[in-house]
């Protein structure tokens, strides 16, 4: 454990935390006040589980404790993805001490906004793995044969994949970014579960993959193995909701936790494209 | 392609145009980023720069446009065909990109975002600049019929047989040149940045260096245009009714040796009213 700094003197007293709460789908939101008492080397993860043992707003109501989701703890799966002070981030990474320094006031907790809400904090990135479906990212080795040993990649390969293979599908990159516009929804009367899920996925297809599936996409055709899918990628990336969709306002990069050059993975994904598309229109 | 067969209640709030669009975004979106730099970034860098020529004088201004109108009667096709055609369709897929970002440079102060933001509203003051600007000098159309009615309202205020005469005459007052400034402006910045987000697009500048070396290229060449371009403003702007009537006697002598020469073809509609009747 890093020992507290002890130049910083006059720690705050209490902690006052807002939230933005929504009781479930297509239900309208709600702010509430939580007070917490102060404790050093907090992380937002830490203040949820007081908010939640406490289950009481700063006026004394008893509510149900806040809704929210969390895995690993340590910034590798990345389902704890929400904003906070106004910045996407994970809850688990985000150290109360530093978002004290940014506003001594209070912090703010709200949902990812270009998800749909499932209840508080906790959101459906169902279209996020869609995007991952739709751009094939993975390596096809399905067979019933032994193939034998994959291809050597080359050591300047792997530096270029290695920091796209980090992506932990988080969904800061689309919480970013301003052409990832928010697809929601509502289940008709007398709609059967496959018929919703069929029409959630048009949807979906149609609106933009965002920057972690192009990244994905060029990862994959990157591979000795995967890219013998690369014309299928690079097809998607050409269809709709594709890489067409990029505005260049470059937020994906600048808020990625993990670092991954994702608007090196567009213009990638871009100069790809764009002799696809020519070889395309003189091949038919 | 089943999901279009079973789900027919979501198909009538999609309507035939935007799944036209949906359909054929890339090739939509490609075309508009090829058209904002050939033919309209083009044409926009010699038509300031043939403005700015007019800090010469008034002949190597009217020069110039009797070579841009040497095509004659071609010319409305080469204008629509090159110019304005591909104007309206990027401005066309410009204003839905514009409505339909979702903009949080409030959040996410990062030079990149702004630059983003600034796209968006330079292109959309750029669209309304243009047409008025070219409403008040060309006037879109030259059907006599429809010049009557604009022109005594100050539109379609520009002669090409006259040209440095009528320009600073329809650029008097403060209104106008108020105007053409921040439209000049708009546009430069649209074209230096729209250059940069191209390259992008294109797969031409890939790594974070080569992105920043192409942001310094792309910010001197709009210092270089918005120095031509404002020097074009100023040349139309600060001359007075002593210098118009100074160039008209120029241009009509030009109009007349031209003429006898056979470099220009006689059309009184290109001249002004009073060079008419003389």
């Amino acid at each position: 454990m890093i020992a507290l700094d002890p130049n910083v003197k006059n720690r705050p007293e209490w902690i006052n935390v807002r939230v933005r709460r929504q009781d479930a789908p297509g239900q309208e939101p709600y702010w509430e006040l939580h007070k917490i008492a102060y404790e050093p080397e907090l992380n937002v993860i830490t203040i949820l589980q007081r908010i939640a043992a406490q289950a009481t707003t700063s006026d004394g109501k008893k509510v149900n404790p806040v809704t929210w989701d969390c895995g690993c703890l340590e910034e590798v799966c990345g389902s704890c993805t929400m904003v906070i002070n106004g910045k996407v981030r994970q809850s688990c990474s985000a150290l109360v001490d530093t978002l004290m320094k940014e506003d001594p006031d209070e912090l703010v907790l709200e949902p990812m906004s270009k998800f749909p809400v499932i209840r508080d904090l906790m959101v459906d990135r169902k279209r996020l793995f869609r995007g991952l479906q739709k751009v094939k990212a993975w390596v096809p080795v399905d067979s019933y044969y032994n193939m034998g040993a994959g291809e050597r990649i080359l050591m300047d390969d792997q530096e270029q994949n290695y920091p796209l293979s980090q992506c932990m599908s988080c969904g800061c990159c689309l919480e970013a970014c301003p052409q990832y516009t928010k697809v929601e929804l509502v289940r008709e009367e007398g709609e059967s579960d496959e018929a919703f899920e069929e029409r959630q996925n048009k949807a979906h297809d149609e609106a933009f993959v965002g920057a972690n599936a192009i990244s994905q996409a060029v990862l994959f055709n990157n591979h000795p193995t995967g890219k013998s899918l690369a014309g299928e990628r690079l097809d998607a990336l050409m269809g709709p909701g594709g890489i067409a969709a990029c505005g260049n306002a470059q937020n994906c990069v600048s808020v990625c936790p993990k670092e991954i050059p994702l608007t090196t993975s567009i213009a990638k994904a871009g100069r790809s494209t764009t002799i696809h598309a020519i070889k395309k229109w003189f091949e038919k | 392609m089943s999901a279009a067969t079973t789900s027919s209640a979501s198909g009538t709030s999609v309507s035939a145009g935007t799944a036209f669009f949906t359909q054929h975004e890339f090739a939509i979106r490609r075309v508009h980023s090829l058209l904002g730099l050939v033919p309209l970034g083009l044409y926009m860098v010699v038509h300031l720069t043939t403005n700015a020529s007019l800090l010469n004088g008034s002949e190597t201004f009217q020069r110039a446009v009797f070579l841009i109108h040497s095509p004659g009667k071609l010319l409305p096709l080469i204008e629509w065909a090159f110019i304005f055609l591909p104007l309206i369709f990027h401005a066309v897929i410009g204003v839905w990109i514009a409505k339909t970002a979702n903009y949080n440079d409030g959040h996410y102060k990062f030079v990149n975002n702004k630059r983003y933001v600034w796209q968006r509203w330079t292109g959309v003051i750029a669209m309304v600049y243009l047409f008025f600007h070219i409403l008040h000098l060309h006037g879109w159309f030259h059907a006599d019929l429809y010049l009557a009615v604009i022109q005594p309202v100050g539109f379609g205020q520009f002669k090409p047989y006259n040209a440095a005469s009528t320009l600073v005459a329809a650029m008097q007052g403060y209104f106008w040149p108020a105007f053409y400034l921040i439209g000049v402006w708009a546009c430069v910045y649209h074209l230096a940045n729209g250059l940069w987000t191209a390259g992008i697009t294109w797969g031409l500048w890939i790594s974070p260096t080569a992105q920043e070396r192409a942001t310094k290229v792309c910010v001197a060449i709009g210092i270089g245009l918005a120095v031509v371009g404002t020097s074009a403003w100023y040349a139309a702007v600060a001359p007075g009714e002593a210098e118009i009537a100074e160039y008209d006697a120029i241009e009509d002598r030009m109009y007349e040796a031209s003429v006898e020469a056979g470099l220009v073809s006689p059309n009184p509609h290109k001249r002004t009213e009073n060079s008419d009747s003389e």
